[in-house]
């Protein structure tokens, strides 16, 4: 246990417990795991994934590519969550990723000896005897990091819609420069943070902006932020987003928990992203105690963390002298500074002769070429660049280097964003971008602080401009902000350090998926020289840091091997999400019973209290048999059916989609969208009608109901109302080019309830009261009345989906429970969706089962109504050869052979003598309690003769079923009972 | 792309709207207008919805490379 | 062609890089060619592969705008069936995937060929007609495919956990064991590799931008590296078919839409099939594990034309939200990467394999969704029908003319809409 209190900007005094690795340790509160352990002396936080090497904390950020832990007690772990961003609470369990049976004695890790056989693409060229899936269960599990989660118990993610005027992304200095230049121009502003708090690298830079410390600015100009009136968003990613929406992911603490998607709609974005700092290649480049400079500096600002006693710097540019003075102050030992450059110049060599004074070695034109210590570093080696001086040996047991930095600029290349190579900065900028976007401060290459204020405050005018607020009278003229940090840092690029050709494969480019000069050389030797085909190729950059720390590394060593600049390898491009996003966050409020909406009747209640089994039917909810009638759907599907034929019942049609066709060219346009015509139907009458999509096939069937001589109602089946809607609208709209025809859905507006069966006239004539009586009896086969229930609209049709006398109710949902109970009380029981069926199919009735996108109306025995002539939409390419061939199918009716045996739908058709060439299917199929044996339809080639002995082959399910056609319509074929 | 400029609710989100089909460039027979397509790049013509909030449909022209709206029409009037 | 095996790894662990030989590379554009294939993703290698080692067609050369295997067939989910409806995309398909469980060793290139069981969900009970539909088509047809009910599927799918309460619950699913995964990039290497070493002359950065002609045969392609001359000529550009039909003056049935796919960190195994999932009010979601550990995912069209390869965030929650319905235990996981292909959409959902105007020139296109797992089946045919000029039985019915004469290939009948096929 830690007894010193560590100070540092972002932890406070306190003890926070937490277990790793199955040990107790402590932090303090504002700590990270990586920050927190590391004080504690910890220095190994994982193998890497390949050649199980031990790895420990290398950046401060979720650039992190080593220290991934998972986090939690199984069985809802979160796997992979980098440690310098997983601030600590109390409890934490943590644990390392690859390692069996424990980090320090790993058995996998005798794959090291193998290592250069496991170079880049090993596995295509080996496993292939005598097959892949033999080895495939080893690989996988020795692959793929973290520990798969078994349950997931986040909270649902808040979501957020929001608008601003200007959407400033990362608060360092050029954001908040940014920020405050549009707030100040007026504009509404959402500045969001990936880091807890806000300021960037002012966070331990030191320096001081107009006329105060860079932290006192930093605080201030937040506090005046929130007097104008902007949202400052921290723990806040920039993840997504084009013209219009921007998606930003918010998550506390580094890990998965309490999330927040927020889509913006911003006028203008500024992107103020910062850089990452790049690491350098040389051999064992990964071992524990290797560090990014910047992230040396991170935890001794932040946490009051020393990561190292005894530190070697190495570093190619000006910067590393600063550094070097602010790490002594902290109280670390800088042993050396390697400096790749030839000759340092300017603010370099004052400080650096103050820091020769007191201790540190200074050497010019050098490189550290190798680090010593199997486990963690206990010394580097160093040699001179040019000439033969001696090699030098440093003890140390820390290296913090810095190649440089690579502005983040992922959120550039869409719309129309491009990047390029800027040689001064060893890196690649954004280039052109659209005019709603824009790049600033350090993101846009700029590294000294002036520089960096000012281009964030230019940006943040721009988009102020952009999105319409005025600038006020200096609009243009831009006052510079005073401001003394870090000089210029005179980079000079170096991306590797030398190395002997077989000590190539030590130096890593890519920690995370153990990716090293050695494979990018096997890539070029193999043919793979572009960079997308090395980056497929070798794994480089794929990792769960995005390749931050080494796509810009791999691309300039790939341009050194092949001798070209790095401007003319480029660089991949990325791809969203610009951060990596929590699937749950993604998946938004549609999770759990929410994934997708529920459509109910207005009968709902009822059938749920009553027994009735609701089911999916699209996004509604349908009784699909009710208990009282059996066990089971099959079981009580019989005895639904069985009691409408032999009295009655009623059944819940709701969900039939209902469009009202209103104005003077109604009928012409109906006339126009189905096969048969509409205007020939006289006011409170209805007619059944087919419409056709427009290749010929049937879109849909229904009746269509004229209220008025402008007035119908056209009805659909459940699943087609939606789309009917829209076929409708577009073909009034595009054809027709508005013509007076009004289009409503009125699905919801009406409640329908379907009473059929011998007895239900009667009973009706019993509820509805003495004004229905007469109606009753007049109404003809597909006549209707409107009239009143209770004070209520009511609409009766008669017709029938059952073929027995039955009558639709259509009435206004606030009354249907009542008609519903009603009707229930007077011995007409419910059915459900099973008895539906089953009375539908005995009478050869259609549903999407025969209509089903991939028939015509000849396939389906509508020939009659084709030669009516209407020349309505999708006739003309009926006529098309092909849909007329002898093996087209026409809808016939089958049954068993033998009178009893079962077959089910989904099985294909076969004539005895080509038993596996279906000439045919089952479309449906059910057990007919009328005909007391299993029937069906079917589509069958039309080819085939009447007598035809067919076999329903269904090796899925069961053997093969000997049927014989029959008429489609298998019971009361002449439909006498409906006429009753 | 993430908008559309629905003539008659202003921009509004590419969820929105529905897309339905590519317009021929020289319609012919009914089978041209729904089978065959003369690709070009740069420009297309096309039919869209806007389901989830006017109901208009339009005839929007875009180009299919860079994402760009070029124009956007309601289509009919939708008025009786 | 130095051959693959465990051996060469460990001679080239002593020998060092100098062992390794490019895949491809090393050929110049020559100025005529008995077959010019344009466009270096699978299709394209495929055809070039089969041309040269099948019907021993000397002079082949694929010309590739960009970079071998840069387009589809990089870009896809890896997911490879045979489990489709019509018997003339069953058929075919089983070819494809017959191919595909000796493909690694038929180019000696691991393509990691994963028979790990591809998994279409059932919702309702309604579904289970149009699953045994199929699946029983495919029994007859001598294609593998198991109708499951829920405790079938609980055994064959344990981290699915299908009795687990959800909107829309699960109630079986319709299984082809032989379906699974290849590792997508392996096969555009393969075939490159594969051909390369039979003498094809593979041509990256050589964008064709006209077909030369003289009378009703086409004589070669102009390029911007100069003209070509080709015996025969097959298109084999995906996306970019629609152009090439522009380019010949032809209309073709083809829209180009985007598809994206998607993949999360990688973790340890955690699903061992490729789930199929289509749900009322969602559009789709198809995910498996990569050998990686990576969750790969993908789902539905964007739904409108475009060729920008920047996939709509719209379309990435759809998918990710019924993957997390689906496996609930992923809700931790985070989604790294998104990236997006562009799919040659037919009016009706199959592709075509024909002659495009000139008798010379061919054109294999229209592969909507099905193109990765197409590629063997697809080069073999294709080569026999540029090398003879008949197309053989398993392609016949992919010709152009169906849409026209009505013998239409409509796999899920969604009709002449690309944007639902």
């Amino acid at each position: 246990m830690s007894t010193i209190v560590r100070r540092g900007t972002r932890v406070q005094e306190g003890q926070i417990r937490f277990h790793y690795d199955g040990r107790e340790y402590f932090g303090q509160p504002g700590d990270t795991a990586a920050s927190a352990l590391l004080a504690q002396g910890v220095r190994h936080f994982g193998r890497s994934v390949k050649y199980r090497r031990l790895r420990g904390v290398m950046a401060a950020g979720s650039e992190e590519p080593n220290a991934l832990l998972t986090v939690g007690t199984r069985p809802a772990v979160i796997p992979n969550v980098p440690a310098p961003r997983l601030t600590l609470h109390e409890g934490l369990v943590l644990r390392s990723q690859n390692r069996w049976p424990t980090l320090s004695v790993d058995l996998a890790s005798l794959l090291q000896i193998g290592g250069g056989f496991f170079g880049a693409g090993f596995y295509y060229k080996t496993f292939m005897w005598p097959n892949w899936r033999t080895y495939e269960p080893i690989i996988r599990r020795l692959a793929g990091l973290g520990e798969a989660p078994g349950a997931c118990e986040l909270p649902p993610v808040a979501v957020e819609n929001c608008s601003c005027d200007v959407l400033v992304a990362g608060a360092g200095a050029a954001g908040l420069a940014a920020a405050r230049a549009a707030a100040r121009a007026g504009a509404t502003v959402v500045l969001c943070e990936r880091e807890p708090v806000c300021g960037g690298e002012l966070e331990f830079e030191g320096g001081t902006i107009e006329g105060r410390e860079s932290l006192n600015w930093v605080a201030a100009t937040l506090t005046e932020l929130a007097g104008l009136g902007a949202r400052v968003l921290t723990d806040t990613d920039l993840v997504g987003g084009s013209d219009g929406q921007v998606v930003l992911h918010r998550q506390r603490g580094g890990i998965a928990g309490a999330d927040t998607l927020y889509r913006v709609r911003p006028r203008s974005v500024v992107i103020a992203t910062g850089a990452v700092e790049r690491p350098i290649a040389f051999i064992d480049n990964d071992r524990p105690g290797v560090m990014l400079l910047g992230a040396a500096e991170c935890y001794l600002a932040r946490y009051g963390v020393r990561v190292g006693r005894e530190a070697v710097l190495f570093a190619n540019h000006d910067r590393v002298y600063a550094a070097a003075a602010r790490l002594a102050a902290g109280g670390m030992q800088v042993r050396a500074i390697v400096d790749t450059r030839s000759a340092s110049t300017g603010v370099g060599n004052s400080l650096r002769a103050e820091l020769e004074r007191t201790g540190t070695q200074c050497l010019s034109g050098h490189a550290v070429i190798a680090v010593e210590g199997g486990r963690e570093v206990r010394a580097v080696r160093v040699a001179p660049l040019a000439g033969s001086g001696p090699e030098r040996r440093i003890v140390c047991n820390v290296l913090l280097q810095s190649g440089g930095w690579s502005p983040n600029t992922q959120s550039g290349a869409q719309d129309g964003g491009a990047r390029e190579y800027s040689p001064g900065l060893a890196a690649f900028v954004a280039a052109e971008q659209p005019l709603w976007r824009a790049f600033a401060g350090t993101a846009n290459g700029r590294l000294e602080l002036c520089d960096v204020l000012a281009d964030g405050q230019i940006a943040g005018e721009h988009a102020a401009r952009q999105a319409g607020c005025a600038t006020g009278a200096g609009a243009g003229a831009v006052t510079a902000i005073d401001a003394r940090g870090d000089g210029a840092p005179r980079l000079v690029a170096f991306w590797r350090s030398p190395s002997p050709p077989q000590l190539e494969k030590k130096q890593f480019i890519d920690l995370q998926n153990d990716v090293t000069v050695a494979d990018l050389r096997t890539a070029l030797a193999e043919g793979f020289s572009d960079i997308e085909h090395v980056k497929r190729y070798t794994t480089l950059g794929i990792g769960t840091e995005q390749g931050a720390t080494s796509a810009v590394l791999g691309a300039a060593i790939l341009a050194e091997l092949k001798g070209v600049p790095p401007g003319a390898v480029g660089i991949s491009r990325p791809r969203a999400p610009f951060a990596p996003v929590t699937m749950q966050s993604l998946a938004g409020l549609r999770v759990g019973s929410a994934f997708r909406i529920s459509r109910r009747t207005p009968l709902h209640a009822w059938h749920a209290a009553h027994g009735g089994v609701l089911e999916s039917s699209g996004l509604w909810l349908r009784p699909r048999y009710y208990l009282a009638n059996g066990p089971d759907a099959f079981t009580a599907g019989i005895a639904e059916a069985r009691r409408v034929r032999a009295t009655g019942g009623i059944v819940d049609g709701s969900t039939l989609g209902k469009i009202e066709v209103a104005g003077p060219d109604a009928a012409v346009f109906l006339d126009s969208m189905y096969l048969s015509k509409a205007s020939t139907i006289k006011a409170g009458r209805g007619k059944y009608m087919v419409n056709l999509r427009e290749d010929g096939m049937v879109l849909d069937d229904g009746l269509v109901l004229r209220l008025a001589p402008d007035r119908f109602v056209a009805t659909t089946s459940s699943g087609h109302a939606d789309h009917m809607l829209s076929h409708f609208e577009h073909y009034r709209d595009t054809q027709w080019n508005g013509r007076a025809v009004t289009l409503t859905d009125v699905t919801e507006a009406w409640a329908v309830i379907a009473v059929a069966g011998p007895q239900s006239r009667a009973t009706l004539q019993r509820v509805l009261g003495s004004a229905w009586h007469e109606i009753l009896t007049r109404l003809e086969h597909m006549g209707f009345a409107d009239g009143h229930f209770q004070g209520r609209d009511l609409r009766v049709l008669r017709a029938s989906f059952s073929g027995e006398l039955a009558f639709e109710l259509h009435c206004r949902p606030g009354i249907a429970v009542t008609l519903w109970q009603t009707l229930n009380d007077a011995g007409l029981g419910p059915y459900g969706l099973e008895a539906l069926d089953i009375l539908r199919v005995e009478k050869g009735y259609l549903v999407s089962s025969e209509l089903n996108g991939e028939t015509t109306p000849h396939d389906l025995l509508m020939d009659g109504l084709v030669k009516l002539g209407n020349p309505c939409l999708g006739r003309e390419l009926l006529d098309r050869p092909g849909l007329h061939k002898p093996a087209r199918p026409r809808l016939v009716g089958v049954r068993a052979r033998d009178g009893r045996s079962k077959f089910l739908a989904g099985a294909q058709l076969c004539t005895e003598n080509e038993r596996t060439h279906p000439v045919g299917y089952v479309t449906s199929a059910v057990f007919s309690p009328t005909l007391d044996q299993w029937i069906g339809l079917a589509l069958l080639a039309r080819r085939l003769g009447e007598d035809t002995q067919l076999l329903a082959r269904d090796p899925l399910r069961g053997g093969d079923t000997p049927l014989r056609i029959v008429p489609a319509v298998h019971f009361d074929p002449t439909g006498e009972r409906m006429k009753q | 792309m993430s908008r559309l400029h629905c003539p008659f609710c202003g921009p509004r989100e590419l969820r929105e709207f529905r897309f339905h089909k590519t317009l021929p460039t020289e319609p012919g027979t009914a089978f041209a207008g729904i089978y065959e397509r003369i690709d070009n790049p740069e420009l297309s013509v096309e039919h869209w919805q806007h389901v989830e909030g006017c109901r208009g449909w339009l005839r929007v022209t875009r180009n299919p490379s860079s994402g760009a709206v070029l124009e956007t029409r309601l289509l009919g009037g939708g008025v009786a | 062609m130095r051959h693959y095996s465990a051996w060469s790894l460990l001679r080239a662990r002593l020998a060092g890089n100098s062992h390794w030989q490019p895949l491809w590379s090393g050929q110049s554009l020559q100025q005529a060619y008995d077959v010019v294939v344009v466009g270096a993703g699978g299709h394209g290698l495929a055809t070039a592969f089969h041309l040269a080692r099948d019907h021993g067609i000397k002079r082949v050369a694929v010309l590739e705008k960009r970079l071998v295997g840069y387009g589809n067939v990089g870009r896809n989910t890896t997911i490879v069936r045979s489990n489709y409806l019509l018997p003339e995309n069953h058929y075919f398909y089983e070819d494809s995937l017959r191919r595909y469980e000796t493909l690694s060793r038929d180019l000696n290139y691991n393509v990691m060929y994963s028979p790990r069981g591809v998994v279409d969900l059932a919702l309702s009970d309604d579904d289970f007609p149009g699953l045994a539909r199929r699946g029983n088509a495919l029994r007859l047809a001598g294609i593998d495919a198991e109708l499951m009910n829920i405790s079938a599927l609980e055994r064959f799918c344990p981290e699915l956990e299908p009795r687990r309460s959800r909107r829309f619950p699960i109630l079986g699913a319709l299984v082809q064991r032989r379906g699974g995964t290849v590792r997508h990039d392996a096969v555009a290497w393969g075939y490159a590799r594969a051909a390369s070493a039979l003498g094809v002359d593979i041509i990256e950065d050589c964008e064709v931008t006209g077909v030369r002609t003289r009378g009703e045969v086409a004589t070669g392609v102009e390029t911007n590296r100069g003209y070509v001359q080709a015996e025969r000529i097959a298109f084999a550009t995906a996306g970019h078919t629609g152009m090439i039909g522009t380019m010949l003056g032809v209309p073709l049935p083809i829209e180009t839409h985007l598809l994206q796919a998607m993949v999360s960190e990688p973790v340890k195994p955690l699903l061992h099939t490729v789930l199929v999932y289509v749900a009322p009010g969602h559009a789709e979601t198809y995910i498996c594990q990569s050998d990686r550990g990576g969750l790969v995912m993908g789902g539905h069209l964007d739904g409108f034309p475009s060729y920008t390869r920047e996939g709509q965030w719209d379309r990435l929650e759809d998918v990710v939200q019924g993957a997390v319905e689906l496996l609930p235990q992923v809700g931790a996981l985070r989604i790294l990467r998104q990236w997006a292909g562009t799919n040659d959409m037919t009016m009706d959902g199959s592709p075509i394999i024909d002659r495009l105007r000139y008798d010379n020139v061919f054109v294999n296109a229209g592969w909507c969704y099905g193109g990765f797992k197409a590629i063997p089946a697809s080069g073999a045919a294709c080569a026999r029908f540029v090398a003879t000029g008949t197309a053989p039985d398993l392609i016949k019915a992919f010709r152009l003319s169906r849409f026209a004469t009505g013998h239409l290939l409509d796999e899920r009948g969604g009709g002449p809409f690309p944007a639902r096929q």
